[in-house]
């Protein structure tokens, strides 16, 4: 079977192309169009299509990853958005949690009230109310408020509508009811309920997930349907899976009803790339690292899994979301980080990018400002011949030039410049993984750094060496392993529910038939999605916490009934996460199910071979600091797909791929392995 | 194989990379710290409302970062309690010892005031001090005369606001001192939670510990103290850059508080703060005098704890504005440019025992005061009038138990050059965060019927004042509540011609026969099942002449149901 994964991102479009029969993977690269992005898309399948002499009506398959819906929140461009809500409510999406983003500032934005999803004008309250704990109706929904509001809001044009109610997770009919009374008096209008969402506390989160899944429904749902139209017309009619930010694909239908849940589309295919990377050497512990041009992304995988998000923690461009997302940790590292002095003479690298234009110095696009590019150009670590596989030829003089500038501000030489912005670079993406490690008991001794993207062999080994990680990855295609993720992604729907209910009176049939409920539901929805019944798998856990506490953890049921003897397992949860646990009762907060239609998927790839002789390219002096010095030593360059099999090679030494540069520092050594990857590991 | 040495970039001071590597490192540990305490914590007002702060200080105690999520009237002090403790231990003869926690919350040695909480560890390495690991927190309920940390409004001094912890170690060298732990637990209405969170403050304190002894085993003591030094010095230094940029001088203002406005000696009410801010090159002064005579009710201020930070994290957030500036490490040195002053026996430098448990109320004065006293010289950088803030402790019994919610209710901020005012947020050196209404319901007898915007109110003016919030909750079952705010006497000013915002206001019963309205500081009274109280924030004053408003900003607001003035 033929199938073909494509990330967009915001200059190329990546494919890979995977025949599951001969295990071949045929690997693309086109410009992204930002006006269409579906353009590149259909374009770059048939180029691929032609390059891999298949004809697209052959594909099995088409896996997708987007930022269409990202950047209608980043760029807050979306559906004029209205808001149905409990009466005397209207105002908790524009009072948030009352806190001030920063605390230190008078001039700020607040997100949600210089930038709302939702107009105060299109927001309308209607009477009605449930309480806890049960879920009680306490006052009927005021149907004919609602059937008014929306003929307001159609008459207003509002094209999408959230309809947001308090203690909806415990009963969602008035949400539901609504709903449809709105679909009958706003024909067309794009409609999401809160519970539908993401059924669980804490309003103004809840309420501002669904406000941002009607703001961005309707453009999202009209690229998907676009896309399918331009797949069909070249006679592709194959499924269009769409990753979603929990790792798992969904239909095109499941996609544009949730589109709040492809928020990570893109970052979180990465992360799966990279497990997907661990297993051909079978690695299953794993810091995930992908460094482009202006930021950084961090996921961590363990043998339960990719890590997932908690959801207090979860924003995207400041706004609160609450769906089931990957853990990844984004910072303002990239290439194009800009190193500085700041107004009072300390020594700052990033957030701020240099960014594709005018891009580092080195470019010779006009940028003079130095970067992180440049102060590996300066250190003799990126090939100014070999740059993009030497597409793009780098101007070593306007390297020096800026990092020369930045020097003289510090009093240091070039060469400590330079080095001092990487090592800066470096600590600051270690005190990201730090957080998501040693901070939650889990010690960087034990993992494998995966590296990818452009910029993340660069620093991999050096990266590793902070967090005494021993062994760094480079996945056989680095610059897209975003696209090589989507090809080993299940289909994989979630659904959650919060009951509160306090140990001792734990009801476990009911636990026990809501488990039943959700998870048959989950199951028509993947059968329609064309998942095979009886291989859909799945899981159940519980969101826990003392009596009293805030802060949820996740326990998992796996795929059998819930007893008392489960919430046992909180304790040791509670104890690994935050050092101690506690004899109190334990309440359980949420339910959640998840369930995963298996597809056919990625196993491995043939990669190439040479011997050491045809992939040395030549030597040249690099500055490397060694035990606290700096020193310049002589440093192999390497061709990667020449490397030979098996056979460690000492660093210092530059290995060069055409899309990205592995470095391997002195006391490192690296190998190329039979089944894809490169290994770096420190020499004890 | 041939090697090229280069120069080393350790010298005899600290580079400035090194220097940044191990200022993130600081930070690093106080964000854990945080994390660990939040998610640990049972009450709301923790784990919720985030009124908490973790840091870790030098061996002399001077503040070398802060966790992210502190909220600054937390954060600020804590350089200030640990003087506090010292000053406490050379009284009574004790010292700090490795395997110490001290438990300290004595407004009158350097604590904010007495429901916050301090735990502190201090670090040695090698049998050498190196540095404090410190949190500390709001806690519900420690034993003042009505059930809560708020809204002890009858409070006559320092003693009747509740359990005094002077240095008290609750661990002596590694030891529980369980009958330190018995007192508390039997001074609290809810030991459950109140105990819960302080050993919540004691794991995280310890964590802090774990992390500074690995930090200096990672860079060695010399280079993380000079570091600390390097970034201590780099604050001073954004901080004095700004400063010279004003033209020197001296700029005043007035700012006054409700008091007491039920209270029958006029004397209580319309209490006057009194600013005057001196420039002098890249220093300033800070003179409270003139300020209203210390009361024998607690809106009196610790000079240390309340006035300094007040005064500190104005001037920082109008003169290293996060939006307007690069970011600035939180320490000591960041404030050395500063001095201030306040004559004793007036509410901003009290007299031991006066009373300060509800001190929020005028130190959120002076922090608008001072705002306005700069006005004229940093037009670009500050707000018109910011209404102030509102807390309510709300109780009852329920299954034989006591319980205690804290509810902190948000003012707004005034207009700005370019931008209108902040609408319901809490204000200026306080940060916290509202609790949900889902959480609240879920936990106690009490019903949230309205969370919305005060519709009218704002003050008027090319850039509008934000917005006040109306919060209403019923009670489903008999109980009762105290409360503690201001802002419902004088509304915030309006500035370069900004019109006046409006007053805030509570009621009990709104709508109905029945309707009541109450003073900005309620003792506790019992309340029947049934009964709605309801809390209005202020509006924000408006910034510039409200002709030159954009038309189009005001046709928004009238989609929006928004209308200025009062």
């Amino acid at each position: 079977m033929l199938f073909v994964g494509i990330d967009i991102g915001g200059t190329f479009t990546d494919l890979a192309l995977y025949d599951s029969e001969t295990e071949a993977v045929r690997v693309h690269k086109v410009r992204s169009t930002p006006d269409d992005p579906g353009r590149a898309l259909v374009n770059g399948i048939v180029e691929l299509c032609e390059l891999a002499d298949v004809t697209p009506d052959e594909l099995d398959g088409v896996l997708h990853g987007t930022t269409v819906a990202t950047n209608a929140v980043l760029e807050h461009r979306g559906a004029l958005t209205g808001l149905v809500t409990t009466e005397h409510m209207r105002d908790v999406v524009h009072i948030g949690r009352h806190q001030r983003p920063q605390p230190y500032s008078v001039m700020q934005d607040i997100p949600w009230q210089a930038r709302p999803f939702v107009r105060r004008a299109h927001r309308v309250g209607v009477a009605e109310r449930i309480a806890p704990p049960t879920g009680d109706v306490v006052l009927a929904l005021d149907e004919d408020a609602v059937r008014a509001a929306g003929r307001g809001l159609h008459e207003a044009g509002v094209q999408a509508v959230a309809v947001c109610f308090l203690f909806s997770y415990l009963d969602p009919a008035h949400e539901e009811r609504a709903a449809a009374i709105l679909a009958e008096e706003m024909p067309g209008c794009f409609i999401s309920t809160s519970a539908g969402i993401s059924p669980q506390f804490r309003e103004f989160e809840r309420f501002t997930t669904a406000c941002m899944n009607a703001f961005v429904g309707p453009g999202t749902g009209l690229y998907l349907e676009r896309l399918t139209a331009a797949l069909a017309a070249r006679e592709i009619d194959t499924d269009l899976l769409v990753m979603r930010s929990n790792g798992g694909v969904a239909s095109v239908a499941e996609a544009a009803a949730r589109p709040v849940t492809l928020m990570l589309s893109g970052p979180a295919a990465g992360v799966l790339g990279a497990q997907w990377a661990g297993s051909l050497v079978d690695r299953n512990r794993l810091i995930t690292f992908d460094m482009g041009g202006t930021s950084a992304d961090i996921g961590l995988v363990t043998e339960a899994g990719v890590q997932e998000a908690s959801a207090r923690d979860t924003q995207i461009a400041g706004y609160p979301i609450l769906v089931p997302m990957f853990d990844i940790e984004t910072i303002g590292a990239g290439g194009g980080s800009i190193a500085r002095v700041d107004d009072a003479g300390a020594f700052v690298v990033g957030p701020r990018s240099a960014g594709a234009q005018p891009g580092p110095a080195a470019y010779g696009f006009g940028g003079d400002e130095p970067t992180i590019t440049d102060a590996h150009v300066v250190l003799g670590r990126l090939d100014p011949e070999r740059f993009l596989g030497g597409e793009m030829k780098l101007d070593v003089a306007a390297a020096e030039a800026v990092i020369d500038g930045l020097a003289e501000q510090l009093g240091l030489s070039r060469q400590e410049t330079a080095e001092g912005i990487l090592t800066l670079a470096n600590a600051n993406m270690a005190q990201t993984i730090r957080s998501i490690t040693v901070e939650r008991g889990r010690d960087p001794r034990d993992f494998t750094l995966v590296a990818f993207g452009g910029a993340g062999p660069l620093h991999a080994a050096e990266l590793a060496s902070m967090l005494n990680v021993p062994e760094v990855l480079i996945p056989p295609h680095p610059g897209i392993t975003s696209a090589t993720g989507l090809l080993t992604s299940d289909l994989r729907y979630d659904l959650m529910r919060t009951v509160f209910m306090v140990q001792g009176q734990v009801d476990a049939r009911a636990i026990n038939t809501q488990f039943e409920e959700l998870g048959e539901e989950l199951i028509e929805r993947l059968v329609r999605d064309g998942a095979p019944r009886d291989e859909v798998k799945v899981d159940r856990f519980l969101d826990c916490r003392y009596v009293g506490q805030g802060y949820e953890l996740r326990i998992p049921v796996g795929d059998g009934a819930f007893s008392d003897g489960t919430l046992d397992a909180f304790h040791r949860t509670h104890e690994a996460e935050y050092g101690r646990s506690s004899a109190d009762p334990i309440e359980v907060v949420n339910l959640r199910v998840t369930a995963t239609g298996q597809r056919p998927r990625l196993s491995r790839v043939a990669v190439g071979f040479g011997d050491l002789p045809s992939a040395t390219i030549g030597e040249a002096q690099s500055v490397w600091r060694v035990d606290g010095e700096l020193v310049e030593l002589p440093t192999k360059h390497l061709l990667r797909e020449k490397l030979p099999m098996d056979v460690p090679v000492a660093g210092p030494a530059i290995v060069f791929q055409r899309d990205t540069t592995i470095v391997v520092p002195p006391g490192w050594s690296a190998i190329a392995k039979a089944s894809g990857p490169l290994m770096l590991s420190i020499e004890n | 194989m041939t090697t090229t040495r280069l120069a080393s970039t350790v010298g005899g001071r600290i580079d400035p990379i090194t220097a940044a590597v191990i200022g993130g490192g600081l930070n690093s540990i106080a964000v854990e710290m945080g994390y660990r305490l939040a998610r640990m914590s049972y009450s709301s007002i923790i784990r919720e409302s985030e009124d908490f702060a973790c840091a870790i200080c030098d061996h002399e105690g001077r503040q070398l970062c802060e966790a992210t999520q502190s909220t600054p009237l937390q954060s600020g002090p804590i350089a200030g309690y640990l003087a506090g403790i010292s000053r406490r231990f050379e009284e009574v003869g004790d010292e700090w010892r490795p395997g110490d926690v001290v438990i300290h919350n004595h407004p009158y040695y350097g604590a904010s005031h007495q429901p916050d909480v301090a735990f502190c560890a201090p670090v040695f390495v090698a049998g050498e001090l190196v540095g404090f690991s410190v949190t500390t927190a709001h806690h519900l309920d420690l034993a003042a005369l009505t059930p809560g940390s708020c809204g002890i409004v009858t409070a006559t001094d320092t003693y009747a606001e509740g359990l005094l912890l002077n240095a008290v170690k609750v661990e002596d060298e590694g030891t529980r001192v369980e009958s330190a732990w018995r007192i508390i637990a039997d001074n609290t209405r809810i030991p459950h939670l109140v105990v819960g969170d302080m050993e919540a403050q004691v794991a995280a304190v310890k964590l802090g510990a774990t992390r500074l002894v690995e930090l200096i085993e990672t860079h060695g003591l010399e280079s993380v103290r000079a570091a600390s030094e390097y970034l201590m010095d780099h604050s001073e230094r954004m901080l004095r850059n700004q400063i010279e940029l004003l033209p020197d001088g001296t700029y005043e203002a007035e700012g006054f508080l409700d008091g007491f406005l039920d209270h029958p000696d006029p004397a209580y009410s319309k209490l006057r703060i009194k600013v005057a801010v001196t420039i002098a090159g890249s220093e300033m002064h800070v003179d409270l005098d003139g300020t209203s005579p210390q009361l024998d009710l607690p809106v009196n201020m610790p000079f240390v704890g309340t006035v300094d930070v007040a005064v500190y994290v104005t001037l920082r957030s109008l003169l290293l504005d996060t939006v307007r500036h690069d970011a600035v490490s939180s320490n000591s040195g960041l404030f050395r440019p500063i001095t201030i002053s306040a004559p004793e026996g007036t509410l901003a430098n009290p007299r031991f025992p006066a009373p300060t448990i509800a001190r929020f109320c005028s130190g959120n004065i002076i922090a608008d005061t001072l705002m306005r006293a700069l006005a004229p010289v940093m037009p670009e950088a500050v707000a018109a009038g910011v209404g102030n803030l509102k807390v309510v402790a709300y109780s009852g019994e329920k299954d034989g138990a006591t319980w205690v919610y804290m509810d902190i209710v948000e003012g707004s901020y005034g207009g700005r050059h370019g931008k209108d005012g902040l609408d319901a947020v809490d204000t200026l050196y306080a940060n916290t965060r509202n609790n949900p209404i889902e959480d609240i319901e879920s936990h106690y007898p009490l019903r949230v019927k309205r969370y919305e915007l005060a519709e009218e109110g704002a003050g008027e003016g090319q850039w509008r004042g934000g917005l006040g919030s109306v919060r209403d909750f019923e009670f489903l079952e008999d109980g009762g509540f105290s409360l503690e705010g201001d802002g419902n006497l004088v509304p915030p000013p309006g500035l370069f011609g900004g019109g006046d915002g409006s007053a805030g206001s509570v009621l009990m019963n709104p709508g109905t026969d029945g309707e009541q309205s109450l003073p900005s500081k309620i003792a506790y009274r019992r309340v029947r099942k049934g009964e709605v109280l309801r809390t209005v924030g202020p509006c924000g004053g408006g910034y510039g002449d409200p002709a030159l408003r954009d038309t189009a900003a005001d046709e928004r607001d009238a989609a929006d149901g928004i209308g200025a003035g009062s």
